[in-house]
């Protein structure tokens, strides 16, 4: 088995006095697609904003973070994004008002030689839509192209690893299975993806590993395949408490 | 005084206004920010102006950037001193402690340079041209070229620079930013430094034409609102053209009017403008 490229220990994350989030150790592989299921506030999103370090709240976070080796736990977001660990947030979240070749150029190509960001022409072949509205602002987007941009975004800053949180939300059943097949090429392609999503019956078709969270913890984790016939797995797709 | 007198003194004075407006435009555009001690940062470059020209002996363009200089540390260490506030977004503690700002920068003032008024003597003052039978110095073309430049620089970096770009991604959701691997802290700190510097420049160029006072400052606030707000919050262009329209508009209600109302009538035209076109005369996106 791979290293990880990405790791995380004794990771909590208190809203006041409220523990949301209590994960003894998550681990990310080269080439690994892990899908994080669970229902609404199992603590999902709690769990990819903590591993960057970025909240629009003000939580206590605390624990570590390693990506590629190198304890990351300590550095302010932006430092973390630098190194090369992305997050596009829940619902593909762009800056509106600049054009989709700003929202693609303005952010920094990584500085070290061992990763690089994709360039126009690899987004591009990604996806081809936004070829076509490269001039539109980010307002005038739908929400499909919005989520594309925000993925695009995040592969030009040269990811080590790439954190999705519910890419599939708002988007119509076809255009989730293209979004998630695209991030199934991506991971092919070597790159570490944590994919957080409330749609179970599609992120299992493309994930290797499941992660179950209720209420903070984890409940369950394994090979999809071992976990697709899981009783707390099917009561998950229905967003049922399985506790 | 004729009318082309008037025009030309109300594009000198709109242009001036503009320039004192300018780092306002940036600070609402791209943080959000207010800043009330601004009119006591124009006084401090005023003054700084002054002191290096007169009991320095400095050169007029070393004094300019003496108080540049000044201006922009000034507007850094107000920002670290607030930093916190800023992240936060807290804007009626931050209108507080820019209030407060000022009144200190004032008491700072009036122990450092005195109550005694000073003027800036500057050798463009001196220089003086008839154009269709108004008068201009060369300090009054100054104003107006330094501004227009100002603008146009501003312009090309906000919508075609990397930096612009930057500033405009933090303008419009600074946590967003963060996941762009932007340093959001950086940005405003670079943002007030630019502030401090840009209306001590303005400072160093407009104060030539009045006494300099430690009280001096609060018609340049208010003149500053009243731009920044009638351009349309954050718009480069906007403040520039409401700039340069309310220095015609006091000059030519000052001149065929009446001055002392100058001010009230300033005012009852910018609610008009609001009432009618809430988003300001540009009604255009931030920071453009």
């Amino acid at each position: 088995m791979s290293e990880a490229v990405l790791e995380a220990d004794g990771l909590r994350v208190a809203y006041g006095g409220n523990l949301a989030l209590d994960l003894p150790h998550l681990a990310l592989r080269s080439g690994e697609l892990v899908g994080v299921v669970g229902a609404n506030g199992a603590g999902k999103s709690t769990l990819v904003n903590a591993l960057l370090g970025w909240s629009r709240g003000a939580p206590r976070v605390s624990g570590q973070v390693r990506l590629a080796g190198e304890e990351i736990g300590g550095l302010p977001t932006h430092e973390r994004v630098r190194r090369g660990l992305l997050l596009v947030p829940e619902g593909g979240a762009v800056f509106s008002r600049l054009t989709v070749e700003e929202n693609l150029t303005a952010a920094e190509a990584p500085a070290d030689a061992s990763r690089r960001g994709y360039s126009m022409e690899e987004v591009f072949d990604l996806f081809p839509r936004l070829r076509e509205r490269l001039h539109h602002t980010g307002s005038a987007l739908s929400g499909g192209e919005r989520q594309m941009l925000a993925i695009a975004r995040a592969l030009r800053l040269g990811p080590r690893a790439l954190l999705l949180d519910e890419p599939s939300i708002g988007l119509a059943p076809r255009l989730v299975l293209s979004v998630l097949q695209t991030v199934r090429r991506l991971v092919d392609s070597g790159l570490p993806v944590l994919l957080v999503e409330q749609n179970v019956r599609a992120a299992i078709e493309v994930v290797d590993r499941l992660v179950l969270l209720e209420r903070g913890r984890i409940l369950a984790e394994g090979p999809v395949a071992a976990m697709r016939d899981d009783p707390r797995i099917i009561a998950a797709y229905l967003g049922e408490s399985v506790a | 005084m004729s009318l082309v007198q008037q025009l030309i003194n109300g594009l000198i004075l709109g242009h001036a206004y503009a320039l004192i407006a300018i780092g306002w435009t940036v600070l609402l555009g791209v943080a959000r920010l207010v800043n009330f001690g601004h009119g006591q940062m124009y006084m401090i470059g005023a003054f700084m102006a002054w002191w290096a020209t007169a009991p320095l002996g400095l050169p007029y363009p070393l004094a300019i950037l003496v108080a540049i200089g000044a201006g922009l540390l000034l507007g850094l260490v107000m920002q670290m001193v607030m930093l916190r506030l800023t992240l936060e977004q807290n804007l009626v503690s931050i209108m507080i402690v820019t209030l407060g700002f000022g009144h200190v920068l004032r008491g700072a003032a009036a122990l450092a340079f005195g109550g005694t008024p000073q003027i800036l003597e500057t050798p463009l003052s001196l220089v003086e041209f008839e154009i269709a039978g108004a008068w201009i110095t060369a300090q009054d073309l100054l104003i107006v070229g330094a501004a227009i430049l100002v603008f146009a620089l501003l312009r090309l970096v906000v919508e075609h620079g990397r930096l612009g770009r930057t500033a405009r991604m933090v303008a419009e959701d600074p946590k967003l930013a963060q996941l762009a691997g932007i340093n959001v802290k950086r940005v405003y700190l670079a943002v007030f430094a630019f502030e401090g510097a840009a209306v001590a420049l303005a400072a160093a160029l407009v104060a030539p034409r009045t006494p300099i006072l430690t009280s001096i400052g609060f018609e340049e606030v208010i003149v500053t609102f009243v731009v920044v707000v009638l351009g349309g919050i954050g718009s480069v262009m906007g403040s520039y053209v409401a700039g340069v329209g309310l220095g015609l508009f006091t000059a030519l209600f000052g001149g065929f009017v009446s001055p002392a109302y100058t001010t009230a009538a300033a005012f009852a035209v910018l609610i008009v403008v609001l009432v009618l076109r809430p988003g300001g005369l540009a009604s255009a996106r931030a920071v453009r």
